[in-house]
């Protein structure tokens, strides 16, 4: 399986502080990767590095070959690689309709196009109207973004990175704020989204472990700016360092 | 439905205007034509993409004082090339100035494009040998679609074929507004108003589009201000002044900068209050003064909020 | 911020008197402030245009008051001789405005700095929130601020008078260049102020005496120049 994200010897300093050193990542076709860590670890720091919010100190990126480094989102959209963030980001008086449409344009790459009408264009319409319909948001399309529920609100943010149509997609914290009974919901709305659209990988970034190990291929586990590990959920378990440093004493 | 009857009546009440009315008051429109096409431009400035600027008067001013050197000093007499030369230098001026201004937003935005209508300004009046300083450049009267109408008099002219021409411009540019407004490009540029951090990931190029939007929108200020000197016969210095751009935004405000029709009648409403005005009073900077801070502070959203309220309520 | 008030002329000669005229003049400070309360929370741009409101309205108040003709008082400037200093002549009225500005920045530096007053407005001024934790009453210093500024605006209007006129479009112009000292200067900072004051000032006087046609572009180009290089002004604070 070919590999989409080869990041290498990522480092990142703020003055004396090291944030990241020496962190490695790679993500292939297929794989849903979480990363785990405590507080303060470099997870977030991580995700803004590879997804161009921030430039590395050091280190290498690279996705399906080309250097992505210094790369800005929009750039990164256009090569295959979104995100979503951890506090909910919707565009206050768009409809639902409109924010998909927004990220479907980009993707169709109807951009430039300052003469034709939106309201006209049926394929951006066909788009928009599936990504809903497997978000479960298809009865809510006119609806202004401002007057959806929390829940409604992070699932548009994360269905309008889907509708760039990336091959791998980083979800920052994707069941946050989000009551337990329902996590389990939102995950496998995402999965099953990703298999429809066509995205080919998704890391993730997330604290609550019933979902880690409930979905990941491979877990990768920092603290403290490093790589503590990087394997399968049962190879994290048997981790004894991993278990003290990110999961917690074991339950007996 | 009811949008489309008023426009329309409000296209028909425009276009008897001059047949039925004094001549007085046809002249007196004329500024709303240039005011009209000036503003559509900075409503996609500020009320699509969220860039409010106190400079948009420095392309007015460009465009009035192009209409000036290419009949006074060039002779060239043709309105459509007058008025395709405006576009073009305001669209030059712009990408420079727009490419430093856009990389800031809120008030500091405000700010650069502020200093550079004011830059501008101090340029138009000192520069005596260039642009005739404080005493203005001449505009001469421009041949309309070849014609020069001569048989006309000033005031025939004015208040015929120049304030039909007028209008029809007018017209085809709230034509091309309407499209760029509902074009995928209008809908970023909305996204980018609404959260433009979000924008950026959401494929959006967001220093582009505002540039685009910068440049578009100077296009726009420059063609109306073209047509502006004509009536007076006179490119004024102080079309530049800050308080220009002031009054521009005031006429944005005034109609509501949420609509697309707003900017229009906020110069309709604006050019008809300040002629009432000020022939009851001398004071009339206090009474518009005034009518700006209740604008503000009260109704942001201008008349045409006022109206989709009432509608809202209605319903 | 930058309010600039075109004072009205008052008859007594004494630069105390001007003082004085200017400090009473202050005390629509109050009553303007209230107004721009209404908005504190909208995006500053509106506030620049409530501004410009206001200095319209007060435009033709002044109008309104005291006539459309410039007011003198040039017997004032007059009175006070000049001093010869090498080969220059200098009126020693500018000397006096001179001494004031710098009397006056020395007032505001210790009142600021050393005064119990002053440390609660730069409490405030960094942290709305902790400063009303801890008991102060942010109206009353918003208050009290903004009537010091528009204090600082008619003294200084004042002051200036016998040198010049006094002209009904004085606000509007003077608006500009307070902004433009503002914006040099660096928002938030006394120092920042003064020095872009003495920058505006002194780079005017150069232009105007070698080449007069770039006395203002000069001026709005160092603006563009310090809102690209260093938007938060050149001694504006450090950011936290």
């Amino acid at each position: 399986m070919s590999v989409l994200l080869d990041a290498r010897g990522l480092t990142k300093r703020y003055g004396d502080f090291t944030a990241l050193d020496g962190v490695s990542l790679t993500v292939s076709e297929g794989e849903f990767v979480s990363i785990i860590g405590p507080n303060g670890a470099g997870k977030t720091t991580l995700v803004n590095i590879v997804t161009g919010l921030a430039p590395p100190t050091a280190g290498q990126m690279s996705f399906r070959g080309l250097d992505i480094v210094g790369a800005g989102p929009v750039t990164l959209a256009r090569r295959g690689l979104a995100r979503s963030f951890q506090l909910v980001n919707v565009f206050p008086a768009l409809t639902v309709a409109e924010t998909l449409a927004v990220a479907v344009c980009a993707r169709l790459g109807r951009g430039r196009r300052f003469w034709s009408s939106l309201a006209a264009d049926r394929a951006v319409h066909a788009e928009v109207g599936e990504i809903a319909a497997v978000f479960g948001l298809a009865d809510r399309l006119a609806r202004l973004a401002r007057t959806l529920p929390q829940g409604d609100k992070k699932l548009l943010d994360v269905a309008s990175a889907f509708a760039l149509g990336p091959e791998l997609i980083l979800l920052d914290e994707p069941t946050s704020g989000v009551s337990t009974a329902d996590k389990h919901a939102i995950m496998d709305v995402m999965v099953g989204a990703a298999r429809r659209l066509g995205v080919k990988a998704i890391v993730q970034v997330e604290h609550d472990m019933d979902i880690v190990f409930g979905y990941s291929d491979r877990i990768v586990a920092l603290h403290q700016g490093r790589v503590l590990a990087d394997t399968t959920p049962d190879g994290i378990r048997r981790d004894t360092e991993v278990v003290a440093t990110v999961l917690g004493k074991p339950r007996s | 439905m009811s949008l489309r009857l008023a426009v329309a009546a409000a296209l028909g009440a425009l276009a008897l205007f001059p047949l039925a009315g004094r001549d007085y008051y046809a002249t007196l429109m004329l500024p709303f034509f240039g005011y009209g096409i000036a503003l559509l431009g900075l409503n996609l400035l500020f009320g699509t993409t969220g860039l409010l600027s106190f400079g948009h008067a420095l392309f007015v001013a460009l465009g009035a004082y192009t209409a000036a050197f290419l009949t006074s000093k060039l002779g060239v007499l043709d309105l459509e090339v007058i008025l395709m030369a405006a576009a073009v230098a305001g669209a030059v001026i712009a990408l420079p100035t727009g490419l430093l201004c856009v990389r800031y937003v809120r008030i500091y935005f405000g700010m650069l494009t502020l200093a550079f209508g004011m830059l501008f300004y101090s340029f138009l009046l000192k520069f005596y040998a260039v642009t005739g300083g404080d005493e203005g450049m001449r505009v001469l009267r421009p041949r309309l679609l070849g014609l020069a109408w001569t048989s006309f008099s000033k005031v025939e002219f004015l208040t015929g074929p120049f304030y039909y021409y007028s209008l029809a411009v007018l017209v085809l540019g709230a034509v091309v507004m309407w499209r760029i407004v509902r074009s995928p490009f209008g809908l970023g540029l909305r996204a980018i108003r609404e959260n433009a951090g979000k924008a950026e990931f959401t494929g959006v190029d967001v220093r582009r589009y505002r540039l685009s939007a910068f440049v578009v929108a100077a296009v726009f200020g420059a063609v109306g201000g073209a047509l502006l000197p004509i009536p007076t016969g006179l490119a004024d210095p102080l079309l530049a002044y800050w308080t220009h751009s002031g009054n521009l935004v005031f006429m944005l405000l005034l109609g509501g900068f949420g609509n697309f029709f707003g900017p229009v009648l906020g110069a309709f409403v604006f050019i008809v209050l300040q002629d009432q005005v000020m022939s009851i009073t001398q004071y009339w900077r206090f009474v518009f003064g005034a009518i700006l801070a209740v604008v503000v502070v009260f109704f942001p959203q201008g008349l045409t909020g006022l109206l989709d309220r009432r509608q809202r309520a209605g319903t | 911020m930058s309010w600039a008030l075109a004072a009205g002329a008052p008859p007594p000669i004494f630069p105390l008197v001007l003082v004085g005229a200017g400090l009473g003049l202050a005390l629509v400070g109050p009553v303007i402030e209230r107004l721009l309360r209404t908005i504190y929370d909208r995006d500053e741009s509106f506030q620049l245009l409530l501004t410009f409101a206001l200095v319209l309205m007060f435009e033709d108040v002044i109008r309104f008051v005291w006539g459309t003709a410039p007011h003198q008082l040039s017997s004032a400037y007059l009175v006070y001789g000049q001093l010869r200093v090498g080969g220059l002549v200098i009126p020693v009225y500018n000397l006096v405005v001179i001494a004031a500005g710098g009397a006056i920045a020395a007032l505001m530096g210790f009142l600021l700095a050393r005064t119990r007053f002053g440390r609660i407005v730069r409490a405030t001024a960094e942290n709305r929130g902790m400063a009303e934790a801890m008991g102060v009453d942010v109206s009353r210093v918003y208050v009290r601020v903004f009537t010091l500024g528009v204090a600082l605006g008619t003294v200084g209007g004042a002051l200036v008078i016998p040198a010049t006129a006094a002209v009904n479009e004085m606000g509007i112009d003077l608006i500009v260049e307070a902004f433009a000292v503002v914006v040099i200067g660096g928002l938030g900072s006394m120092r920042g102020a003064v020095a872009g004051a003495l920058i505006v000032g002194i780079m005017r006087a150069v232009a105007v005496a070698t080449y007069p046609e770039v006395e203002m572009l000069a001026i709005y180009v160092v603006v563009i120049a310090v809102l690209v290089l260093r938007p938060a002004g050149l001694f504006a604070k450090a950011a936290a």
